[in-house]
C-alpha cells in the first residue's frame, strides 16, 4: 500500500517533470575556463583600456548605462535619464544596489568614480575617450548629474562605454593601489584571485541586484601560443578560445562538437592615403587607386572569411554609420584606374610605372606587420595590384612603435599607412571628428590623411555640439556622402568579432564590442 | 675562500650598473615610447604629456639613470609603468617559475646530456653512439618553440598524458622542461663525448689499466673527473643558455614566468619593470659563473683561486 502510493506519487512527480520544458533548459553551476593569449595589465579600467583587462572586469563592473548586441544604448545602474541642458544629463540610479564589499551604491559613488578617473594624476587611460566629460553633481541619494564641459552629443554613448564601470569609493579608499588587482563594483561577477600570467578568477556574486549569472565560476587562462590555445580548446583543457586561429575557422563552422560564436566588429582596417603630399592631393589619383584594388579578392584570400568587408569608414554598427556603396562607386576596374591617372596626367613611362612631366607614380608606405590581423599580407596585396595599374609603392615594414610614433607625429613623410581604428565609443563623432576634421591633424588627433574640406568641418563640428540625435545622424550621413567622392582611405575589412567554444557551452552571444564579453549569460551544458 | 667569494660578489656590482645603463640605453633608442603605446591610438596631446611627466619620462636620459640606480641604491626597484604595480611584487610573482623550469631542464640536460655521452665514448662508433649522434644533431637543430608544439600535439592531444601547459604539478612540468632541455641535452653529449674519448686516449688511463685497476674504476676515478673541466664550463654556459631559452618554453606552455615578463616589459617600452627582470638575469648569470669557477678548484687542487 505505502509503495503504491509512493509510486503514485513519484508517477505525478513524472508527468510534472514533463510539462516543464526541457529542451535547452539554463542549467545554473559549473566553471567556464577561457583561454586568451595575454595577461591584463590591470583591473581597473582608469590602468586598462584594452581587451586582456576589460574583459573581466566588463563582467564585475557595470556603468550608468551600456550597450547591448545590437548597439543600443541600455539602462544599467541608471534607470532613466533627462537632458536638463546642452552640457547636463539627469541620471536617477537604481535603487537597492550594493557593491561587492556590501557598502550602498549611489549618486556619491558615481561622482567618486569620474573624479578619480578624471581629476587623478595621472588621468584614467579612458580620459581621452571621454571626450567633454567633466564632472558628476549628486543632486541627492539617487540622482546625479553628468556634465560636460561643452555640448557634447556622444555624451550617453561615453556613458556606456565597457570602461565606465561604477567602483566602490569603500574599497578605493582601503585598497589603494591594489584596487587594481583585485576591483570591486556591482557586476554579476566578483573577483576571487589574480595570479600573474597564470589566471584571473571571478565567480557568481550572488547578490546581484539582475538576473544572477548562471556559471559558478570563469576561470580566465593565458596560453598565449596560438596553436596551444586550439589544442587546449580540443583536449577539453579549455571551454572557450578568444583570438581562435583564423586558418582553423573553417574546419570548426563544420565540427558539431564546437560553436563559433562571430559577429561584425566596430573596427576599420584600412589604407589610408596622404591628401596633402602629391600626387594624392589629386582626388583622381585617390580614386585610381581604389579601382586598382581587388578588395573582394584580399577579403577571400587573405582573410579567409575572418573578416567583413569595409562598407565605409565607419562599422555598421557605429551610430551615425551610413553605407558608402564603395562597390558601386569604386568598383575594382583596372581600365577605370588607368583613365583616372590619364586625365590626372599621367601617362604610361619606359618601365611600365605611369609619370608624369619625368616624375615616376612612386608612393612611399609605411607599414607593419602583425598590428591588425594580415596588415603585413595586405599591404603586400595591395602593392602587386597597384604594380598592374602603373603605381610603384615603395613599402617599409617597421616595428609597430616605431610606426606609431610617426603616425603621430607632424610631418608624416609618406603616401601611405595601414591603420586600424576603432570606433571605441560607438559614435561616428569619435571617428569623424578625429580622423577628418581639418585641425585634427597629429599630433592634436588623428587626421594622418591631413584631409582639409571647410563643409566636413562644419558638419562634424555641428554634430558634436547637438544633442538632437536624429539631426546627428542626418549630419553625419551628409559628412559620409562628401567622404565617399574624396576618398582618402581605402577600406579594406571591417573585423568581425570571433569566439569559439565547445558546443555544450549555451547562451553566449558575441558582441560586436570586442571588450564587452559579457558572460552571465552563459551556462554549461 | 670567503674573500673570494665576497670579492667576486663585490665585482659584480660594477657588471649590473654596466647592464642597467645598457638596457636603459638600448630601450631609450628604441623607437616609439612607452606613453603613447600604454595610451594607445586615442590618447589626446594633452594626457600623453601629463603621463608622461607623472612617470619622469620628460628628463633627460642621464638624470633617469641616475635617478634609477638612487633608487636601486634604497633597495627600491620601482613602479612599473603599465600596471602602476611594485617591480619587485611582479618580480616575485615570476621568478619561482622560471628557477623551477631551469633548474628541472639543466637536471635532465646535465643527466642525460652526460650519460649518453659517456655511453658514446666508452662504445665508439657503435649504434647506441650512431643514434645518439643523430639524436643530438636533431636536438640542437630544431627550434623550441617546433619541439614544444610538436611534444603538446603528440602528448597531450593524441595520447592525453600531459596537460597543455599551464602550471601546477609535476605533470604540467614534464613537457616545457623535456623542451627546453633538450638542445643542452644535445650539446653536453657531444661535449661529454669528445672529452671523455680525448681523456681515454691519455697515458695515466692506460697506466691505470696496466696496472689491472677495473674499468668502471678507470672511468670513473680517472677519467671522469679530468673530462669533467670542460663539461662543467659547458653546465654553465648552458644554464645561461636555459635561462634564455626559457622565453620560448615559457610562452609555448603558458609558463608564468621571467622570460614573459621581459618581452611584455620590452613591448610596452617599460624600462623599469624589464631593468627589474634583466637584473635578476644578470645576477643569477654572476652567481652562476661564481659557482662553476668554485667546483673547478673541487674538481681539480690544481686550479688556484688566487687569480
Amino acid at each position: 500500500m505505502r509503495t503504491s502510493r509512493l509510486l503514485a506519487g513519484l508517477l505525478v512527480l513524472g508527468f510534472a517533470a514533463l510539462l516543464v520544458p526541457s529542451v535547452d533548459a539554463q542549467k545554473r553551476g559549473g566553471t567556464l575556463t577561457i583561454v586568451r593569449p595575454t595577461d591584463p595589465v590591470s583591473l581597473d579600467p582608469n590602468l586598462e583600456t584594452t581587451a586582456p583587462g576589460a574583459w573581466v572586469y566588463f563582467n564585475m563592473l557595470e556603468g550608468l548605462l551600456t550597450l547591448d548586441e545590437k548597439m543600443q544604448v541600455k539602462p544599467a545602474l541608471a534607470t532613466s535619464y533627462e537632458i536638463m541642458s546642452p552640457t547636463k544629463v539627469r541620471f536617477k540610479l537604481r535603487s537597492g544596489v550594493k557593491f561587492h564589499d556590501g557598502t550602498p551604491f549611489n549618486a556619491e559613488a558615481v561622482k567618486f568614480t569620474f573624479d578619480r578617473a578624471l581629476k587623478g594624476t595621472p588621468p584614467a587611460r579612458w580620459a581621452s575617450l571621454a571626450g567633454s566629460l567633466s564632472h558628476a553633481e549628486v543632486v541627492d541619494n539617487l540622482t546625479v548629474d553628468v556634465v560636460t564641459r561643452e555640448p557634447y552629443g556622444p555624451i550617453l554613448r561615453t556613458l556606456a562605454m565597457y570602461c565606465m564601470g561604477i567602483v566602490s569609493p569603500t574599497a578605493v579608499g582601503k585598497m589603494g593601489p591594489d584596487f587594481s588587482r583585485a576591483p570591486v563594483g556591482t557586476g554579476p561577477f566578483k573577483f576571487v584571485e589574480w595570479k600573474t600570467n597564470t589566471h584571473v578568477i571571478i565567480e557568481r556574486n550572488p547578490d546581484y541586484w539582475g538576473d544572477k549569472a548562471l556559471v559558478d565560476r570563469v576561470v580566465f587562462k593565458v596560453v598565449p601560443e596560438e596553436g596551444a590555445r586550439m589544442i587546449a580548446l580540443q583536449t577539453g583543457d579549455a571551454d572557450m578560445v578568444l583570438f581562435p586561429s583564423p586558418a582553423q575557422l573553417p574546419a570548426l563552422r563544420k565540427d558539431a562538437k564546437f560553436s563559433v560564436h562571430e559577429t561584425t566588429g566596430i573596427r576599420v582596417v584600412f589604407a589610408g592615403l596622404h591628401a596633402g603630399m602629391p600626387p594624392l592631393d589629386d582626388v583622381r589619383v585617390r580614386q585610381a587607386l581604389l579601382h586598382a584594388v581587388d578588395r573582394k579578392a584580399i577579403l577571400d584570400n587573405i582573410m579567409e572569411g575572418s573578416a567583413g568587408p569595409a562598407l565605409g569608414v565607419l562599422a555598421p554598427g557605429v551610430f551615425g554609420y551610413k553605407d558608402m556603396q564603395l562597390d558601386r562607386l569604386y568598383p575594382f576596374d583596372r581600365a577605370r584606374a588607368k583613365a583616372l591617372l590619364a586625365q590626372a596626367g599621367f601617362t604610361p613611362g619606359p618601365d611600365g610605372i605611369m609619370q608624369k612631366g619625368g616624375q615616376r607614380l612612386s608612393l612611399s608606405w609605411l607599414s607593419q606587420r602583425g598590428r591588425y590581423p594580415k596588415d603585413g599580407e595586405i599591404t603586400e596585396a595591395i602593392q602587386a595590384m597597384f604594380k598592374d595599374v602603373g603605381v610603384e609603392a615603395k613599402v617599409q615594414f617597421l616595428e609597430w612603435g616605431t610606426v606609431f610614433s610617426q603616425l603621430r607625429g607632424n610631418p608624416l613623410n609618406h603616401h601611405m599607412f595601414m591603420l586600424g581604428w576603432v570606433t571605441s565609443n560607438a559614435d561616428a563623432d569619435y571617428s569623424l571628428y578625429a580622423l577628418f576634421h581639418s585641425k585634427q591633424v597629429p599630433p592634436a588627433g588623428w587626421n594622418t590623411s591631413r584631409y582639409a574640406n571647410p563643409r566636413v568641418d562644419t558638419l562634424v563640428e555641428q554634430a558634436r555640439r547637438s544633442l538632437n540625435q536624429t539631426e546627428r545622424e542626418k549630419l553625419y550621413g551628409e559628412v559620409q556622402d562628401i567622404l565617399a567622392k574624396e576618398m582618402v582611405w581605402i577600406p579594406v575589412y571591417t573585423t568581425k568579432e570571433i569566439v569559439v567554444s565547445r558546443a555544450g557551452v549555451k547562451g553566449f552571444t558575441m558582441h560586436p564590442v570586442e571588450y564587452n564579453l559579457a558572460l552571465w549569460k552563459t551556462w554549461l551544458q | 675562500m670567503l674573500t673570494f667569494v665576497t670579492r667576486r660578489l663585490l665585482l659584480a656590482v660594477p657588471v649590473l650598473l654596466g647592464v642597467v645603463f645598457v638596457v636603459m640605453l638600448t630601450i631609450d633608442l628604441l623607437p616609439g615610447d612607452a606613453v603613447t603605446l600604454m595610451l594607445g591610438e586615442h590618447a589626446t596631446r594633452d594626457a600623453v604629456a601629463n603621463l608622461r611627466a607623472h612617470l619622469g619620462l620628460d628628463k633627460p636620459f642621464l638624470v633617469r639613470y641616475l635617478d634609477y640606480v638612487g633608487q636601486l641604491l634604497r633597495g627600491d626597484l620601482g613602479r612599473s609603468f603599465q600596471q602602476n604595480r611594485p617591480v619587485a611584487a611582479e618580480l616575485s610573482d615570476a621568478w619561482p617559475a622560471t628557477l623551477e623550469l631551469t633548474i628541472a631542464a639543466l637536471l635532465i640536460a646535465a643527466v642525460v646530456g652526460i650519460v649518453a655521452g659517456i655511453a658514446s665514448a666508452v662504445w665508439p662508433n657503435s649504434l647506441f653512439d650512431g643514434v645518439a649522434r643523430l639524436f643530438s644533431l636533431f636536438g640542437l637543430s630544431m627550434p623550441i618553440f617546433w619541439t614544444g608544439l610538436v611534444f603538446i600535439v603528440i602528448f597531450s592531444l593524441w595520447l592525453h598524458w600531459l596537460p597543455v601547459g599551464g602550471t601546477g604539478s609535476l605533470t604540467h612540468l614534464i613537457l616545457p622542461a623535456v623542451t627546453l632541455a633538450l638542445p643542452s641535452v644535445a650539446m653536453i653529449a657531444r661535449m661529454t663525448r669528445s672529452a671523455v674519448l680525448d681523456v681515454l686516449r691519455e697515458d695515466y688511463v692506460r697506466t691505470a689499466r696496466a696496472k689491472g685497476v677495473g674499468e668502471v674504476w678507470v672511468l670513473g676515478r680517472h677519467a671522469l673527473r679530468n673530462a669533467f673541466i670542460p663539461i662543467l664550463t659547458l653546465l654553465g654556459l648552458q644554464s645561461g643558455q636555459l635561462m634564455g631559452g626559457a622565453v620560448l618554453t615559457e610562452t609555448v606552455f603558458a609558463w608564468p614566468g621571467l622570460g614573459r615578463l621581459m618581452v611584455k616589459a620590452i613591448f610596452a617600452r617599460d624600462y623599469v619593470l624589464l631593468q627589474g627582470a634583466v637584473l635578476v638575469f644578470a645576477l643569477a648569470f654572476v652567481v652562476i659563473n661564481l659557482i662553476v669557477d668554485l667546483s673547478y678548484g673541487l674538481l681539480d687542487p690544481r686550479i688556484s683561486r688566487q687569480g
